[in-house]
């Protein structure tokens, strides 16, 4: 009780932080106005078919995937490096609050923010609907479902950048590789001949996990797992980065 | 309180604190004094649980500093050397967030915040935003932070570092007030502030705890023997035959310092306790030589401190 309370505390000033900074005001600009172009782009090429305009919109354009790798960094940027720059980590880690709950909240503050860049995106619904095309609500829920999942993955990976520097553009630009890392690795599977190999480096894509899935209407425990264990993976990372920094 | 054994912690090569060991008592104010970069903030921030040290314990209310955290931190008030403050913040709600996330259940978060403001004379400020406030309202803002959970322990690293003389004085009345109700450790380099609201002080250089006591105390263990000063009319051979006919052995050192045309003044540094002012004064009037001032003084508690760190140092350099 008392843990979720103080991660409660810690998430507020986090999300009011990021409330009142112009930064986040830019980047929701501009994801809306790359989701905006995306969904005339999904419609215009799904030539009337609904169920096609969405799953073009949801991970089949490449604006999808710009708005998911380029612009959760920003959000992320400032979580941990600002406070280590300023010193005020300093006061938080000398606080009675245990890492976890400091990184989930910063987590989750980073999260609620990249998720509101797709919150438009249900007007799209709205106005798909407002012309008599019923679009199929089970793949609106699971599409939606995907990308609460994906943005947790890049949320936690610019996270982590950010709990490695002190500099808030260091952490945007660690963030964007790993984001684009993720994104590309399995172009890796193009240079070799070994099948395993292959194999391994294709089931890390972020992309087929999302598209092969989500985007289709189906839910797979395993490509929900896969999601959230690589979210783990990386605010373990962060946990680590806290501890070890008591070490320098 | 807080007991420390054997703290040693070291940055690869460098050993920042060497073999540290102390206690501080429930309800004491304890001095920690240094220069610069001796070891304090490191000492310090391994008390907090920020740091961990090398080797050796340091326990808090019987805690563990590493191993029981949590518990050790809800008992302690740290105000760090720079006040890191979240600057975009207003001070009204920068106390209520600290005071939350230290566990003030939130019926009681207004009146705590009022409490600490009024103790800490921000009364007037509470309604500024943290980064529009001058360096002295900013120590007053992290002062507030450190006691508004009412920890049963306040450390305090250079609380009134990078203040005016005015401020100075107003922060180490604070500090006096509080000490009422907890138990302190406070650092800082310059004696003078610590001597007077501490109840005992310890002095560090380049790690290593050189010694600890209470002030006066300190003053006499430290105490070498006393100078001389006396004013004479001769010439700087002639006292100095005097001196060394009287005190033989026993002079350490002798300086010679013009007065006027007649008159020098001879500050001297003899070893023991002994009192040397009669035979003096009995050998230059037997000499026919005129004596106006003779004096026995001892050093100041700053003196000391001045001399032991800069004689350690030295010997560092060695």
């Amino acid at each position: 009780m008392r843990m979720l309370r103080q991660a409660m505390i810690l998430l507020s000033r986090e999300v009011e932080s990021l409330f009142f900074s112009p930064i986040t005001y830019g980047v929701l600009t501009l994801g809306l106005i790359f989701n905006g172009l995306s969904f005339y782009i999904s419609l215009n090429d799904s030539g009337g078919n609904v169920g096609m305009a969405v799953r073009t919109f949801f991970g089949g354009s490449m604006l999808f995937w710009v708005v998911m790798v380029f612009l959760p960094p920003i959000f992320t940027m400032r979580l941990f490096a600002e406070e280590r720059r300023s010193g005020t980590l300093e006061m938080l880690l000398t606080a009675p609050v245990a890492e976890l709950e400091v990184v989930l909240s910063k987590f989750l503050a980073g999260l609620l923010f990249t998720l509101s860049l797709w919150l438009p995106s249900l007007l799209y619904v709205a106005i798909v609907k407002s012309y008599g095309a019923i679009p199929d609500l089970g793949s609106l829920f699971t599409s939606y479902l995907g990308v609460t999942l994906l943005a947790s993955v890049f949320t936690a990976a610019g996270l982590f950048a950010s709990s490695l520097t002190s500099n808030q553009l260091m952490a945007a630009a660690l963030a964007t590789v790993f984001n684009l890392l993720l994104y590309v690795i399995p172009a890796l599977s193009l240079f070799t001949e070994n099948e395993v190999v292959e194999r391994f480096f294709t089931e890390l894509w972020i992309y087929r996990h999302f598209y092969d899935s989500f985007a289709k209407g189906l839910l797979d425990g395993g490509h929900v797992a896969f999601y959230v264990v690589l979210t783990s993976v990386f605010l373990f990372w962060t946990m680590r980065v806290l501890e070890s920094q008591r070490w320098r | 309180m807080i007991s420390v054994r054997n703290l040693t912690k070291r940055f690869g090569e460098f050993v920042a604190v060497d073999r540290v060991e102390f206690e501080v008592e429930a309800g004491e104010v304890m001095g920690f004094l240094g220069p610069n970069g001796a070891g304090k903030t490191t000492t310090l921030r391994i008390l907090t649980g920020y740091l961990p040290a090398t080797s050796g314990t340091v326990l808090v209310n019987g805690k563990d500093v590493l191993r029981e955290s949590l518990q050790v931190r809800r008992l302690l008030g740290y105000l760090p050397e720079q006040v890191p403050l979240y600057l975009d913040m207003r001070v009204e709600e920068y106390l209520r967030f600290r005071g939350l996330l230290k566990g003030i259940p939130r019926k009681e978060i207004q009146r705590r915040v009022g409490e600490a403001v009024e103790s800490c004379g921000l009364v007037p400020m509470t309604r500024r935003i943290v980064g529009q406030l001058s360096k002295g309202y900013r120590q007053r803002v992290g002062l507030a932070d450190a006691l508004v959970s009412r920890p049963k322990i306040l450390i305090l690293d250079e609380p009134t570092g990078g203040l005016d003389p005015h401020q100075r004085k107003e922060v180490l009345e604070l500090i006096k007030q509080l000490a009422e109700q907890h138990t302190i450790l406070l650092s800082s380099h310059v004696l003078a502030e610590v001597e007077t609201i501490s109840d005992r002080v310890m002095i560090i250089q380049q790690g290593k705890l050189l010694t600890i006591g209470r002030p006066h105390e300190l003053a006499d263990q430290l105490q070498e023997a006393p100078r001389i000063q006396l004013e004479v009319r001769c010439d700087e051979t002639r006292a100095e035959t005097v001196i060394r006919g009287t005190l033989g052995e026993q002079l350490e050192a002798i300086e010679f310092e013009t007065v006027s045309d007649e008159w020098i003044r001879v500050r001297l540094q003899t070893g023991g306790d002994e009192d040397f002012r009669a035979p003096i004064n009995e050998a230059f009037v037997k000499e026919g030589l005129g004596v106006r001032e003779l004096i026995r003084q001892a050093f100041t508690l700053e003196e000391l401190f001045l001399r032991i760190t800069a004689q350690s140092a030295q010997e560092a350099v060695r």
